[in-house]
């Protein structure tokens, strides 16, 4: 609840990484001082009442000492249309950073992130933390095909080691990215953590993978969201947690927006 | 030349600063606006709708977008009338904001009891009345089945009547065939004021999955899609009782509260707009203030139902 904002933010760069993917820096002082990786911003996206509600985007880089923040995002919709149209020197309505934000433990030494699609997007941050503490990081970047792999080299430029799988072969890894961690485990590099980011039916093999590797492994989940700052209960997903009476397992729904987005792959509940 | 009027309302024999209220839901219990502005500027605050028990609410997707409007299924998620008491009001003692607690049950008696003991702490919790919801839509029990129809409305309002001395707000349902009754039902019970309108019955279809976008089918339609609706409604319960009536309905800017309060609403409340811009309110209780001065009238109060016709 600390340190949330509503502001207009200036947009300082636009590019299109790849087909249909937009990387954005924006001129964000506040929200950069105080946002996390795994932490997003929720953007109006439209001037007008269509489409209505904002739209909640993960923070994919954060630079404090310049006071600017980076999105980086796919367009799937009206809004993410309508936000790709923006041109540099154009502002933004936003609110961040939101969310609790990816919790590395300190006693992690190798940390494993993977990022399937556009899952990539809050993984940049994280990279760039990991690496500032320390940590020992490798990077698993899942595509449809080469033309949709992006951030590769931003990645390796942070000195983190990056492998790319492409569900066609065009692009190293024939395959799946979850075949690729599943090889990597045993091929025997075991990370202390693994992070990541990407659909559903991906995060949960990934969350298998891991626990079958007993390696504690946290995700950032996705929900239709309105508001953004708790209120409304809309963004929920099914969480395991204990009752501390009883000492037994419960479920419950917790709001994606600011009890995460980011969770332990253990504690989630799939099939709902 | 008017330079500061009046914006003070009275309602269920509450005096409210200005007109603006939070509707329940969109507002949750207040603390979560609290980064964005000052909530003693509100009218009054709506909280989260509460049940006796704490519920879980229903599966996800609970939230589809539509044409200028949104569909959402929240099932009344809630943490129960002791959490709330526990760790949600007192967060809330600091302000001078009225706050009104939304009220759900499934049967007679749960309301009752929930009055009860929302009347018990209502003095140490400085609760200033009840806003009870018989028009939810997104609950198989209870909830919109109490509003639907005006016998079942006169005796569970009747039964809440007599189990509290708090202010009565009565929130309606639109989606029946004749809300007069109802309305009248209500004011016949002991309400001392009706909201209106909750949110419209609905349903979004995903054609490439043929599947409902929403886990529960349908769900509350609300935002500036429903704004007409809700004015024709306001005008027409407006016209039937003689308590303050309070207008809800995909209120998103000032002009928006000016036509609800013109067709006969004595404050209005502020729903899915919050989501989108959490200063709002703040924003249409400086706009009404402004209206006031440029069109010279002294006092809010003046331009109640003044619709000409």
């Amino acid at each position: 609840m600390n340190f949330i904002y509503n502001i207009t933010v200036k947009i300082l760069s636009k590019q299109e990484v790849v087909p249909t993917i937009y990387l954005m820096r924006l001129r964000a002082p506040e929200i950069a001082q105080n946002a996390l990786p795994g932490q997003f911003i929720h953007i109006k996206c439209s001037k007008v009442n269509y489409p209505l509600l904002r739209r909640p985007l993960s923070i994919h880089r954060i630079d404090k000492e310049k006071g600017e923040i980076y999105i980086l995002f796919q367009v799937v919709g009206e809004s993410t249309k309508l936000l790709a149209q923006n041109e540099v020197g154009d502002d933004l309505d936003i609110i961040g950073p939101i969310g609790n934000g990816f919790n590395i433990y300190p006693e992690s030494r190798k940390i494993m992130i993977v990022g399937g699609g556009i899952g990539v997007a809050p993984l940049l941050a994280l990279c760039e933390e990991s690496i500032r503490q320390g940590k020992e990081v490798r990077v698993l970047i899942g595509a449809l095909r080469k033309e949709l792999v992006v951030r590769e080299e931003s990645f390796k430029v942070l000195g983190a080691k990056v492998d790319v799988a492409t569900n066609d072969g065009s692009y190293k890894y024939k395959g799946l990215v979850t075949d690729l961690l599943e090889r990597i485990i045993k091929e025997g590099w075991l990370a202390d953590q693994i992070f990541a980011c990407g659909p559903k039916l991906k995060l949960k093999k990934i969350v298998e993978v891991s626990l079958d590797a007993h390696i504690a492994c946290q995700v950032s989940l996705e929900e239709r969201m309105a508001c953004g700052i708790g209120a409304c209960l809309g963004c929920v997903c099914k969480i395991k947690t204990k009752d501390k009476e009883k000492d037994k397992v419960k479920h419950e729904y917790k709001r994606v927006c600011v009890d995460g987005p980011i969770f332990e792959g253990s504690e989630v509940v799939w099939d709902d | 030349m008017i330079n500061n009027p009046n914006l003070e309302v009275e309602i269920a024999g509450v005096k409210l600063k200005n007109p603006v209220m939070t509707a329940s839901g969109t507002f949750g219990y207040g603390e979560e606006f609290s980064p964005f502005f000052d909530l003693d500027k509100l009218g009054a605050m709506v909280l989260k709708g509460i049940t006796l028990k704490p519920k879980m609410g229903n599966p996800p997707p609970r939230i589809i977008e539509t044409p200028s409007g949104m569909l959402n299924s929240i099932g009344l998620q809630n943490v129960g009338v002791e959490m709330l008491i526990k760790e949600k009001l007192p967060y809330l003692q600091k302000y001078n904001t009225l706050v009104i607690i939304n009220i759900s049950g499934d049967t007679i008696e749960e309301y009752v009891e929930l009055v009860r003991r929302l009347e018990e702490v209502s003095k140490e919790m400085e609760i200033t009345g009840l806003e009870v919801n018989i028009s939810c839509p997104n609950v198989k029990k209870g909830g919109m089945a109490w509003g639907t129809d005006a016998k079942s409305t006169y005796k569970i309002i009747s039964n809440i009547r007599k189990a509290t001395h708090l202010p009565l707000i009565v929130k309606l349902t639109p989606n029946v065939t004749d809300i007069k009754t109802i309305a009248q039902a209500a004011e016949e019970a002991g309400a001392d004021a009706l909201s209106l309108i909750n949110a419209l019955l609905g349903m979004a279809v995903d054609i490439d999955s043929r599947e409902p976008k929403l886990a529960n089918i349908s769900g509350g339609l609300s935002g500036p899609a429903i704004k007409p609706v809700a004015l024709w409604l306001v005008w027409q319960v407006f016209q039937t009782v003689n308590i303050p009536v309070i207008g809800i309905g995909g209120i998103i800017k000032v002009e928006d509260a000016l036509e609800f309060i013109i067709a006969g609403a004595r404050a209005i409340e502020i729903g899915t707009a919050n989501f989108i811009n959490p200063r709002v309110t703040i924003e249409i209780i400086d706009g009404i203030e402004k209206y006031l001065i440029e069109n010279n009238i002294k006092d809010v109060n003046e331009l109640v139902g003044s619709m000409k016709i």
